[in-house]
């Protein structure tokens, strides 16, 4: 009776979440005034600069977070890509917090294949690269590759801070994104609304 | 250096290579310290080699593979770590420093961080709060059930159990949400500094449904002949430089939470888990059961955990000293260590022992011998973040 996996998943029932039943706050946009003693200066001018902000609370308490995840922005759409959306996640120098969390979009919590995106396993069946990391020196050429093997149309994610801005360790990715999803790393549902944008006309 | 000292010897179990030393159960030593020895490739007639990595579907990072095989047993194995990261610590305050090791490996942060502090606070000297200690075991005993329910989920996904693998991932994601309510961040992020933890420790006690939960799907996949068979004399090795549960599932009685004192795991009735499989069957079952006794000593320390303060303004005033500070803690995949030296709050040096070194020599050596379709299963067994590997600090 214990192995009958099957059985025990009707058990179990649906997880899967509209919106998160919570959020850790320090993953979402930040809002305040006054000084911040930023050290990726994420913060100018009392302006939030989400690309930049690695969520480190150095801001707080003239800044604090407001819970709105929607911290991506959406400079490109596909749709094309309506029905099928296959992804072909590249790590080009993480600490592995943006691949936990790319992982976890599998989970039933968030469930991304009820919106047609799939993890692939090459980059020839790729529709989108989604990249994690500062950009080091040997995965350059990796990269390159990657998006050539890539059929159009194609675009590129930037996941995470680092990807996009370097954050505090190093150098970000300079490619031309068709989304950008900061956080440090970003969350789940962040992640998932950011793809479904992609999608849409 | 109030845990370690210096010596021309070895003393105790060796630990592994930390910059240019070498250190062990008690001592550090300068100058060789000889590691698992690479296996030999033998190149018989018809063998080829083959190349899996750096960028797979398999591979959750970036590694590259150079497999020597004959069709389809693995003859001869490297591997080269590609995500090389150089991140710069030497020469930053104490706290600008902090905000870099925590990147270093985000699902081992409370880790990294907490063994980073421990040796700057050796080094200053300071008396450390008990409350902070105990808030910083449940940190990482937190971390270290995300990660083997992580590691177990790979595993199953690895066997195409789907139901377990997604159940898994749920748990793991439960985790997050735990860690996340409780510390604003679901990997430690911005939560740790000198002699003081910024989490509140209130809903704790979730971590029972948690584990209730998984030991259900655990009880399961012991006894799922589809899984197990997969898994039993698989990558089978009992080499004494391991370490973690790699070391614990061959039998040897390692573990830094019970022979590195720093951290008062004494006070909450921890016990070792070992078994004596030595594979990869071995690895998953230690990593099973460390998550139930990982799960008891959150609930005691549920009860211990109070939210007082700190002596924090004290703490920053001993900030400027000169001294040498060293820690190892048991993080989830085994020996983690930093060795610091500082000079007016200024952090003048750091080395970094990670688990994840010594756990790919003891994976190469293991994987010799065995056929490709159980590959995969041995990699995920010894839990290896590619992170951590390819770091070098400066």
């Amino acid at each position: 009776m214990k192995n009958w996996w099957f059985i025990r998943g009707l058990r179990k029932g649906i997880m899967t979440e509209k919106y998160p039943k919570e959020l850790p706050e320090w993953s979402t946009e930040i809002q305040g005034q006054g000084n911040a003693n930023c050290p990726t200066n994420a913060i100018k001018d009392e302006k939030w600069i989400k690309e930049k902000c690695i969520f480190c609370r150095r801001c707080y308490p003239n800044y604090k977070p407001n819970l709105n995840p929607r911290i991506y922005t959406v400079k490109k759409t596909q749709p094309l890509f309506k029905k099928s959306f296959y992804l072909y996640p590249i790590d080009s120098g993480s600490c592995g917090g943006c691949n936990m969390e790319l992982k976890l979009l599998s989970s039933p919590e968030y469930d991304m294949t009820r919106f047609g995106i799939f993890f692939t396993n090459t980059p020839r069946h790729a529709d989108a690269l989604i990249i994690m990391g500062v950009l080091t020196e040997k995965m350059k050429e990796v990269l390159r590759k990657a998006y050539d093997a890539m059929p159009e149309p194609k675009v590129i994610i930037l996941l995470g801070a680092c990807a996009i801005s370097g954050g505090i360790i190093g150098e970000g990715i300079p490619l031309e994104a068709a989304i950008e999803i900061a956080g440090c790393p970003p969350n789940p549902f962040t992640i998932l609304e950011a793809l479904t944008r992609v999608k849409e006309k | 250096m109030r845990y370690y000292k210096w010596s021309q010897q070895g003393e105790g179990r060796k630990i592994g290579k930390l910059g240019n030393y070498c250190l062990y159960e008690k001592t550090i030593t300068e100058g060789k310290c000889e590691e698992t020895q690479k296996p030999f490739t033998p190149q018989t007639y018809g063998s080829f080699r083959f190349i899996y990595g750096p960028s797979a579907g398999g591979l959750l990072e970036s590694i590259k593979f150079v497999i020597t095989t004959n069709g389809e047993k693995i003859l001869g194995i490297e591997a080269e770590v590609y995500k090389n990261r150089t991140i710069k610590i030497s020469g930053l305050p104490i706290d600008d420093a902090i905000l870099k090791v925590e990147r270093i490996n985000a699902p081992f942060s409370a880790s990294h961080t907490i063994a980073f502090l421990l040796s700057i606070e050796d080094a200053l000297e300071l008396e450390l709060d008990y409350q902070t200690l105990l808030k910083r075991i449940a940190e990482i005993e937190l971390e270290r059930i995300r990660n083997h329910l992580f590691v177990i989920a790979r595993l199953a996904e690895t066997a195409s159990l789907n139901v377990p693998t997604f159940h898994l991932l749920h748990l793991v994601e439960e985790v997050n949400r735990l860690i996340g309510k409780s510390c604003g961040h679901r990997y430690f992020f911005g939560v740790n500094s000198l002699n003081e933890v910024r989490c509140d420790f209130g809903n704790l006690l979730k971590i029972i449904d948690i584990t209730k939960e998984f030991k259900q799907i655990f009880d399961g996949l012991v006894e799922s002949r589809i899984f197990i068979d997969r898994l039993q004399e698989n990558g089978k090795i009992k080499d004494e430089n391991s370490v973690g549960p790699s070391a614990r599932a061959a039998g040897f009685d390692y573990d830094a939470r019970k022979d590195f004192k720093v951290l008062p795991y004494d006070d909450l009735g921890f016990k070792t888990i070992t078994t004596h499989e030595s594979d990869s069957f071995g690895r998953f079952l230690v990593r099973g059961l460390e998550i139930l006794e990982s799960s008891k000593m959150l609930v005691a320390l549920y009860d211990m955990i109070k939210n007082n303060n700190t002596n924090y303004e004290k703490t920053k005033e001993s900030y400027k000293k000169v001294g040498e500070g060293l820690v190892r803690v048991e993080s989830p995949s085994g020996d983690l260590a930093y060795y610091v030296n500082l000079d007016n709050g200024i952090v003048k040096s750091v080395s970094l022992l990670t688990p994840s070194q010594v756990n790919l020599s003891l994976f190469l050596k293991s994987v010799t011998n065995t056929i490709f379709t159980d590959f995969q299963f041995n990699w995920e067994s010894y839990g290896i973040w590619v992170s951590e590997l390819g770091v070098k600090l400066e």
